[in-house]
């Protein structure tokens, strides 16, 4: 009787109606962001093969970061990482105890979500008109 | 289906997905740190980066330490939402096999650094 009844709990998972805490967006970009790095490993290994083989492959590599499409994968690819790291440190923190007062998780969500958005934008800005990637 | 691996096996990816986590942190710090001394980057200071034996152990056991971390992360994903038993287990077993192929190739960019 009772494992009936827990079957048929109320089961409501509507990504889109959802309104998720800053904690729970922060948390499920961080899956994102993972699972997107997961799948680049390959590619960010080819590029590494390239960028240390010849100075020729090296050229083409800094030419593909430097302008366009491969300007913007570029900056995707570090915002993943750093957003993955920063909000990876916040949820260390909470395995040792850190942080977990609900004002202070909030603050810590928002910071990694932002200070990663900062820095990549800041970067973008410099490689945008600097030019020299 | 019997369950594969033992009940200690969840606990022991939870302290791996943590300690890889921590290496991987320390020595992306170190390596920025060698990066941003190294002066403008083109090929010869980049390639000088990774021509030192400690630089390539160490380069070797973060891209291992990523492997194992995106390994058992995306393992997480699988069993949220790949909720049959063989294509769980098929996408799980294909990564593992792919990953060890980066392990090995990892070895063969490194070394080929003079």
């Amino acid at each position: 009787m009772s494992t009936r009844m827990n079957r048929q709990r109320p089961f409501f998972l509507n990504l889109l109606a959802i309104r998720l805490p800053i904690g729970g967006v922060v948390s499920i970009m961080h899956r994102a962001s993972g699972a997107f790095l997961s799948l680049a490993i390959p590619c960010l290994l080819y590029t590494l093969t390239l960028s240390l083989r010849s100075p020729e492959d090296f050229a083409v590599v800094r030419a593909f970061f430097s302008g366009g499409l491969g300007w913007l994968i570029g900056l995707g690819t570090l915002w993943a990482l750093l957003h993955h790291f920063l909000a990876g440190l916040r949820h260390l923190g909470f395995d040792f105890g850190l942080g977990e007062s609900k004002e202070l998780a909030r603050k810590t969500a928002w910071l990694s979500l932002g200070a990663a958005i900062a820095v990549v934008g800041l970067i973008g800005l410099l490689t945008l008109t600097g030019g020299a990637a | 289906m019997r369950h594969v691996g033992g009940a200690r096996r969840g606990l022991d990816m939870w302290l791996l997905q943590r300690a890889s986590a921590i290496y991987m942190a320390v020595f992306l710090l170190v390596f920025l740190i060698c990066f941003l001394a190294a002066g403008p980057i083109d090929f010869v200071t980049w390639h000088g980066l990774f021509a030192p034996l400690a630089m390539k152990v160490g380069a070797l056991l973060f891209v291992a330490a990523l492997l194992v971390h995106a390994w058992i992360g995306l393992r997480e994903i699988f069993i949220d939402y790949v909720h049959f038993l063989v294509p769980r287990l098929a996408l799980y077993l294909a990564f593992g096999a792919l990953y060890l192929g980066c392990l090995v190739w990892t070895v063969d960019i490194l070394w080929s650094v003079k």
